[in-house]
């Protein structure tokens, strides 16, 4: 039996035909969410860097990389009375925090420190101080180590549900 | 198109369940009467199908309890002054680890080696004999030293035969923290124990601020279960995908270190990384972090920190103030990774423990402790090669490796896994797979961009004098990235960008890390004449290859 998800798995593992620069391994695409029609063909890019420390790679001390965060969206059009905003987000939505609204050149910039996070662009009305967007997400990302695979019920060594192992 | 092909094995693969690593059949075959044990790792990972009969393709090797061996003393500090001479030997001995029994090796039968105490500018012989039973050399680390004494078998000596002594003359031309250890097999002779620390102090010391009380720190790690340690490879180190982290921390060579200060102390810690391939982010309770200096000098401007983060071979001097009496714990504070749930988990191992006492220190140096120090001597040596750090990239490397014959399973499951892979492995998150794999089947690699060049095939020749922009780049996208500490022998360098970010912390180093995906342009400074090696410090990866030679030529003779 071919699994489904493992298939797809494996074209993603394929590199044949990505023009994926290595240097940009850590980046994050932001994908268009399409409801906005203004921001229907934007682009986007999070770039990662470790922030300034004494030892190179900068950590917590509970252990979690400390990153600076630069987005950077082209084609977006403007929206009277509203600003394209930028959030972080722990991939359960759990906690966010407000990055910023994007620069007249489209970028915003900030710092990380989760093991695994979302970065969402949203159109939010001009003014508007929140600690969670209330306006349409235009669009969204999902950090590299948000693409660890788990074995526990997936892929090709799959024997039982995720349930016995507390995932699903 | 090649996804198709490995999709059909994979489905033939899928057995019935999954065996827990309990279920390793572990059928020894008997060397010596050394036998393969897997290595114990978390019950909840699960033994991937097709491994329960799998042992390493090498024989197993440890030291064997053949004779009298005596008992490890704890290691001792030896003031060393110009013109004086050590007498050092590396030695079988015995010690107990975590309720064990072993036999380890050591220097003058101590655990660490004997702390050389010795000032900036002195030179001291050391007469070294080798009373293991395999050659062995002495490498003494982030020394720019003569090069005939710095321990490179092959390059600068030959191994030293068992029974064999040889004579080492070294000089310290920098202060700060330094230390020694084989350059032979480092995966099974450093990891039995055979390291030591040189502390080089210099008049320029006393510009340092006041401290109440100095200690220093070797972390390590050892793999050990409830039968002793897990054997090493005989031909080849085990181990050779992400080196052979340990199960146990080791501090100073115990599991359970402790000292004891007064209520208000400031304590300076001098910090070694002497682990085959574990780094450590190093906490003090949450108390701040003071930096000063790393592997060759203090740095240009003291800097607050949260906590230590250190790979293999570096070194860092530190102050921390214990403000508050009661036990304050020495952690190594990570994120784990557990591949098989595809989850980050916190993981916290104990490194040592102050025991601050309610009694309040009788000279107190907080005042001093808060205050941040800018090392103008250090910054006007730096002013010396400014210029160089525009310049254009002079060398370049792509970290990479290949690999042959690993078991099928192991090739699968980690061409899934590298849909991610770390900055830094914090954790050994792949024991099993880790373990089977040996040097023969992996080959670490340095390989020179513009000439294709590879390990050893590398001969890079420079001038005494001359100032290197090496750029070095850790490809993401290889078989199995790994984060690796690179070490220039003989030369101290700077840490330029990390990623295209100027570095703000500058200090002169002599290793430093290359996280996966990330380029680091190192400017070094080729001021020591010699052939000399440079090569990533996680001891399976240099066993396995990762290694280049350079050539330092005075520009008038041809030495």
């Amino acid at each position: 039996m071919i699994h489904l998800p493992f298939f797809i798995l494996l074209l993603l593992v394929n590199p044949m035909g990505s023009d994926t620069c290595p240097e940009d391994y850590y980046s994050i695409d932001l994908v268009p969410t399409r409801r906005v029609p203004e921001a229907r063909q934007a682009e986007g890019v999070a770039k990662l860097t470790f922030i300034p420390s004494p030892f190179g790679v900068a950590l917590d001390s509970n252990g979690r990389y400390i990153y600076a965060i630069t987005l950077q969206v082209d084609r977006l059009g403007p929206v009277d009375g509203h600003k394209y905003t930028a959030w972080l987000s722990t991939p359960d939505l759990k906690h966010t925090v407000r990055l910023g609204a994007l620069s007249g050149d489209g970028q915003v910039a900030g710092t990380v420190s989760w093991n695994k996070f979302l970065v969402i662009l949203t159109l939010e009305p001009a003014g508007a101080a929140s600690g969670r967007w209330t306006g349409p997400v235009v669009m969204r990302g999902l950090s590299r180590s948000g693409f660890m695979h788990t074995m526990a019920g997936h892929g090709p060594f799959q024997q039982e549900p995720c349930m016995v192992y507390g995932y699903d | 198109m090649k996804s198709l092909p490995l999709l059909v094995v994979c489905s033939i693969l899928v057995p019935g369940a999954f065996s827990q690593h309990e279920h390793h059949r572990m059928s020894p075959t008997s060397v010596d009467s050394v036998v393969w044990r897997m290595p114990p790792m978390e019950m909840s990972m699960p033994m991937l199908p097709g491994l329960e009969d799998a042992f390493p393709p090498t024989p197993p090797s440890l030291p064997l309890s053949k004779g009298e061996i005596p008992y490890a003393t704890p290691g001792k500090i030896i003031h060393l002054a110009d013109g004086d001479t050590l007498s050092l030997s590396a030695t079988t001995l015995r010690r107990r680890i975590a309720d064990q029994e072993v036999i380890m090796y050591g220097y003058n039968g101590q655990y660490p080696g004997p702390l050389l105490n010795v000032r900036q500018g002195a030179t001291i012989t050391v007469m070294f004999q080798n009373a293991l039973p395999e050659p062995t050399t002495v490498h003494w680390h982030g020394l720019r030293l003569e090069n005939q004494f710095d321990g490179t078998p092959g390059m600068t000596q030959p191994p030293i035969a068992s029974t064999e002594r040889f004579v080492y003359e070294l000089r310290f031309p920098d202060s700060g923290l330094y230390w020694y250890h084989p350059h032979l097999r480092e995966d099974l002779q450093q990891d039995l124990g055979l390291y030591g620390n040189m502390l080089v102090t210099a008049d320029s010391d006393a510009s340092l601020s006041l401290v109440n009380h100095e200690e220093i720190l070797l972390l390590d790690d050892i793999l050990i279960d409830e039968n002793g340690l897990i054997p090493y490879g005989k031909d080849a180190p085990t181990h050779a995908l992400m080196g052979r982290f340990g199960n146990v921390m080791l501090t100073n060579g115990v599991t359970d270190y402790t000292f004891g200060i007064d209520q208000g102390s400031v304590v300076r810690f001098y910090l070694t990384n002497v682990a085959n391939a574990r780094s450590f982010n190093v906490s003090f309770g949450g108390l701040p972090i003071k930096v000063l200096a790393s592997d060759l000098s203090r740095y240009e401007q003291q800097a607050w920190a949260k906590s230590l983060v250190i790979s293999p071979a570096e070194r860092y001097i530190i102050d921390v103030l214990f403000p508050e009496p009661g036990p304050v714990v020495i952690t190594n504070t990570i994120q784990a990774i557990d591949h098989f749930r595809g989850e980050f988990y916190p993981h916290i191992d104990t490194l040592a423990v102050a025991l601050v006492r309610d009694a309040v220190v009788s000279e107190d140096h907080r005042q001093s402790f808060a205050q941040l120090q800018t090392n103008a001597e250090v910054a006007s040596d730096l002013d010396l090669f400014r210029e160089h750090f525009d310049r254009p990239v002079d060398k370049s490397l792509t970290l990479s490796l290949r690999v042959q014959n690993l078991p099928l399973p192991i090739m699968l499951s980690m061409e899934i896994d590298t849909l991610y892979v770390p900055p830094v492995e914090w954790n050994d998150a792949m024991p099993m797979m880790n373990w089977l794999s040996t040097g023969t089947q992996v080959e670490w690699i340095l390989r020179e961009t513009e000439s294709g060049l590879e390990n050893m095939d590398i001969q890079w020749a420079f001038h005494v004098g001359d100032v290197v922009k090496v750029r070095i780049f850790n490809d993401p996208h290889s078989f199995h990235p790994m984060q690796h500490p690179i070490h220039f022998h003989g030369q101290r360098f700077l840490v330029l960008e990390l990623d295209g970010v100027p570095n703000q912390h500058l200090v002169w180093k002599d290793t430093a890390t290359v996280p996966v995906g990330s380029t680091v342009d190192f400017l070094v400074d080729m001021s020591n004449p010699g052939t000399w090696m440079a090569h990533c410090h996680i001891a399976e990866h240099l066993q396995s290859g990762m290694m280049l030679g350079f050539s330092v030529k005075d520009r008038d003779s041809s030495r």
